[in-house]
């Protein structure tokens, strides 16, 4: 081959090689925005809680509607009971909360939110009905919820004030309904 | 205890992998050989390492220790054996250990190889191998335990963690009783072995980059890593391929909504490095054949295993929402690091050897065989970037305007479809065409625009007797009533491909029965065992026909309608008459409420054809499954769902019925398809390179080549 047809040896041009680098930035970027919108939601004491719907177990409604979505519930005290038709030590507190439950259910300020836990829907309602348990419980599809919360294990408890915000949090059961009481009632003073 | 001893063993497995990333950074820094050698066996190692700890969760699956929180989540007492065993892949931390275990087995593969040539080579293969072994096993380890217990604290709640927590004590297997098990939807054969065949077209991926990574950190930039990898890329492509037919197949037959692919991101996934796999495959030819794209081929290697890496991020991570998404879980940051890193090192190794990838060829004309190639490249690429811009979109749309906009088919299939056509075009065209001269002797003697109507009649002079059946194909089906355009040009396209791959097949057999004094079906066998890579590209290349002729039937002449009927009425589609015989709920064997119904088919002439059994199962978990009723034949599917099941009785059942035409091609395609890849894959002796030089001076105009 003779010498003129010999390419010079080039590299990638500069301008290419900065494309490539403000490409390859932008795309992690986006990445890593998403991946933070995925992850948000390790909740503390004093954050507001994010936006979520529930679809309510079959014979189970919230002021008519097989639906709740959270936002709406702004202005009440609400209690998000987290638990599995698996977990005995759910079974201990299932009668406390359902008492604490119809000592307010009349109550407007107050609302109760059962989510049900990595569950199979036919034990998850036989636990529903052996606990007689009235106030609006939904599956957790997806562990959307329980990943929103950041729950470790159940049972868990929510209790998040009027303005939205988480005020405190019960892990594992309650022994008393008085003990429900003790934490919603100063929720509830202006 | 199993499970603590599994979790040794992927810890002991993990530090090996790191080990031998450090033996051979030592062993090339250093140049010593015994450090290369020494990592070389500690990847080896991976993969009998890696299979006890997969057995150890078989093992726990087995027995049904559901105090492990993996084999709670995924299996329950009343599931099959052969379903608990394949429950590994049924759940995010499982399924993690089993890509491990896979990408071990290719790890473990290659260091089995004659390395005498290639030494300079092997410890970056090792670093390469050992570095996404390592990441991999480090999310099992810090995040995705698969052997992580159940606990009970003091306070009475139950929680998994992989050690023993201060003040809890391990939960009793009367304390969690049964499983979740699996879900039902992902109990059917295609489901069990889709997973795996794309987890395998994955990871083998890595072999062929590794290799590439591997030539541009020693500079050995000729096609000696392509030469190597061929093989390795073959296979992957091959369950990658298997994996998303597979997928679909699922699909069609569980899913019940008459379509075997949804444009899901999670689909989508799988896809992208199928498309610049298969574009790699193709344009590695140009490089081999006439020294060109060398910067195309490591880009696009690049690309593919950044895919691969990609795809299973964004399953995984909880980024964007599908069917497939498994639960969200801690492992996304860890993995977008390791994407970063992956990333910017591959693009700054490429940057960096930039120059001394340069093409040793021209492009001379747009009809040469290269130009056809590269054209095909950059078909799809275009779908690529289709696929890529309509999975990123939600994320964009939420950057910009804080709501998630997500794309639907109709996107995919109009902007993706005329390039699906092109392609199938160029599938027919391209092997007719012939590769570039090199010799400067040829060059000087003509002017461009000879040059280009030499290329372009070489192709017409054999296009025209193939094309005469293609058209005969149009006016036939033209004649039959079919006017949609998109249909017409479709089916006359995959004719005309079809007829040109066996006019090759034709050509070159005769030729050589004539020359060799052979009969033409000894001279068909031995030509294509001579040529294997051709002949067995060919072979997938009419396997893709017989698909194309499947997806075009679906997805331009299907027919649905959906009616309520009582036993005894009848419902018309397609020149078809079904009759709802009757209706049944029993219990099956394995606990099922299976609710069936009982349809006859008949004929336009009123012939009886069958029977359809539609039915719904509910699983004693509670899940249901809806499985159709299909009559298949080589002409049209019917496919019948029992929707509603709730209010099913035998005065009101709804209905919904498809008419598929042409479908079944698209799963027989899919043989040839394997077909034809196992033929070009199939080992033969490793030949010795010619080199460049010698090539270049071969003759090169031979048209079909």
């Amino acid at each position: 081959m003779s010498e003129s047809t010999v390419a010079p040896r080039r590299g990638m041009p500069v301008w290419i090689q900065v494309l490539v680098w403000v490409g390859l930035l932008a795309l992690l970027g986006l990445v890593a925005f998403g991946l933070r919108r995925a992850q948000q939601g390790t909740v503390q004491p004093g954050d507001t809680i994010p936006d979520f719907t529930l679809t309510l177990f079959d014979g189970y409604q919230y002021a008519g509607k097989s639906e709740v979505k959270f936002s709406e519930l702004r202005g009440k005290v609400v209690v998000i009971n987290f638990w599995a038709s698996w977990c005995k030590p759910c079974e201990q507190e299932a009668a406390e909360l359902e008492t604490a439950w119809r000592d307010y259910q009349d109550d407007e300020r107050v609302v109760f939110l059962g989510i049900d836990y990595t569950d199979t829907p036919t034990p998850a309602l036989g636990y529903l009905t052996k606990f007689e348990i009235t106030y609006p419980n939904s599956p957790d599809l997806g562990s959307r919820v329980s990943q929103l919360f950041r729950i470790k294990g159940v049972p868990e408890t929510y209790f998040v004030d009027p303005d939205g915000k988480l005020s405190y949090v019960q892990v594992g059961p309650f022994a008393s309904a008085a003990e429900i009481h003790s934490i919603i009632d100063p929720l509830l003073k202006p | 205890m199993f499970a603590d001893f599994g979790f040794g063993v992927l810890v002991i497995t993990f530090l090996l992998s790191l080990y031998g990333i450090s033996a051979a950074l030592i062993g090339h820094f250093k140049k010593k050989q015994a450090w290369v050698e020494s990592a070389r066996l500690s990847m080896l190692l991976t993969f009998p390492l890696l299979t006890l700890g997969a057995l150890t969760l078989i093992y726990l699956l087995v027995t049904n220790d559901f105090t492990v929180k993996f084999v709670y989540d995924v299996i329950s007492f009343d599931m099959p054996l052969y379903l608990k065993i394949t429950a590994l892949w049924g759940g995010q931390s499982g399924s993690l250990l089993f890509w491990s275990w896979l990408m071990a087995a290719f790890a473990t593969a290659v260091t089995l190889r004659k390395w005498d040539r290639d030494r300079e080579f092997l410890p970056w293969v090792v670093i390469v191998s050992c570095v996404t072994i390592a990441f991999f096993l480090g999310l099992n380890i810090f995040f995705e335990n698969p052997f992580a217990h159940f606990w009970v604290s003091v306070s009475g709640e139950i929680f998994p963690a992989t050690f023993q927590p201060a003040n809890a004590r391990l939960v009793t297997l009367d304390e969690i009783g049964n499983g979740t098990g699996l879900n039902p939807l992902l109990r059917h054969p295609g489901m069990i072995i889709h997973p795996p065949m794309l987890y395998l077209g994955f990871v083998a991926f890595v072999i062929p980059f590794a290799f590439a990574l591997a030539a541009l950190v020693t500079g050995r930039t000729d096609d000696r890593w392509i030469r190597l990898t061929r093989r390795w890329t073959l296979i992957a492509w091959l369950f990658l391929s298997l994996g998303l037919v597979l997928g679909g197949r699922w699909a069609y037959d569980v899913l019940g909504w008459g379509g075997y692919w949804g444009w899901d991101p999670v689909e989508i996934a799988a896809f992208m490095p199928w498309l610049t796999g298969t574009a790699f495959l193709h344009s590695v030819m140009i490089q081999e054949k006439r020294g060109m794209l060398k910067h195309w081929n490591m880009i696009l290697i690049i690309l593919t295993y950044a895919l691969v890496i990609f795809g299973t991020f964004l399953t995984r991570s909880g980024v964007l929402s599908s069917v497939h998404a498994f639960a969200q879980s801690a492992i996304g940051p860890s993995f977008f690091i390791f994407i970063g890193v992956t990333f910017v090192i591959s693009v700054a190794l490429l940057i960096y050897r930039w120059a001394e990838l340069k093409s040793e060829g021209q492009m001379q004309s747009m009809f040469s065989r290269e130009a056809l190639f590269l054209l095909n490249n950059l078909l799809f690429m275009g779908i690529l970037v289709v696929c890529f811009w309509g999975v990123i979109s939600p994320l964009i749309s939420e950057l910009l305007t804080n709501q998630k906009v997500t794309v639907g088919p109709p996107y995919y299939e109009r902007a993706a479809g005329p390039l699906f056509g092109a392609l199938l075009l160029l599938m027919g065209i391209a092997p007719l065409s012939a590769w570039g001269h090199t010799t400067l002797k040829n060059l000087a003697a003509q002017s461009n625009l000879q040059l280009e109507k030499r290329y372009a009649l070489a192709i017409a002079r054999l296009l025209w007797k193939p094309a005469v059946p293609a058209l005969l194909v149009l006016i036939g089906l033209f004649a039959s009533g079919i006017r949609d355009i998109y249909a017409l040009i479709g089916l006359t396209l995959a004719a005309l491909t079809t007829s040109i791959t066996a006019y090759e097949f034709w050509r070159a057999a005769r030729a050589r029965s004539r020359a060799q004094q052979e009969n033409f079906f000894v001279a068909l066998w031995r030509l294509a065992g001579r040529n294997r890579r051709r002949y067995g590209g060919y072979t997938i290349h009419l396997g893709v026909v017989l698909m194309a002729l499947g997806i075009i039937g679906i997805e331009m002449f299907q027919t649905q309608t959906q009616k309520s009927m009582a036993v005894g009425e009848n419902i018309q589609i397609s020149g078809y008459t079904l009759r709802y015989d009757s209706l049944a709920q029993f219990p099956s064997e394995d606990g099922r409420q299976v609710t069936r119904a009982v349809l006859s088919v008949f004929d336009k002439n009123g012939a009886l054809l069958g029977e359809l059994h539609p039915r719904y199962d509910v699983y004693p978990s509670g899940e249901p499954m809806t499985i159709p009723g299909v009559r298949s034949t080589l002409a049209d599917d019917l496919y019948v769902v029992l929707v509603n099941w709730e209010g099913v009785s035998e005065q009101t059942t709804p209905f919904k019925i498809y008419h598929n035409p042409l479908v079944n091609w698209l799963w027989l395609g899919a043989f040839v398809f394997i077909f034809g890849t196992l033929i070009a894959a199939w080992p033969d002796e490793e030949r010795e390179t010619i080199p460049a030089q010698a090539r270049s001076t071969q003759a090169a105009f031979q048209p079909g080549d």
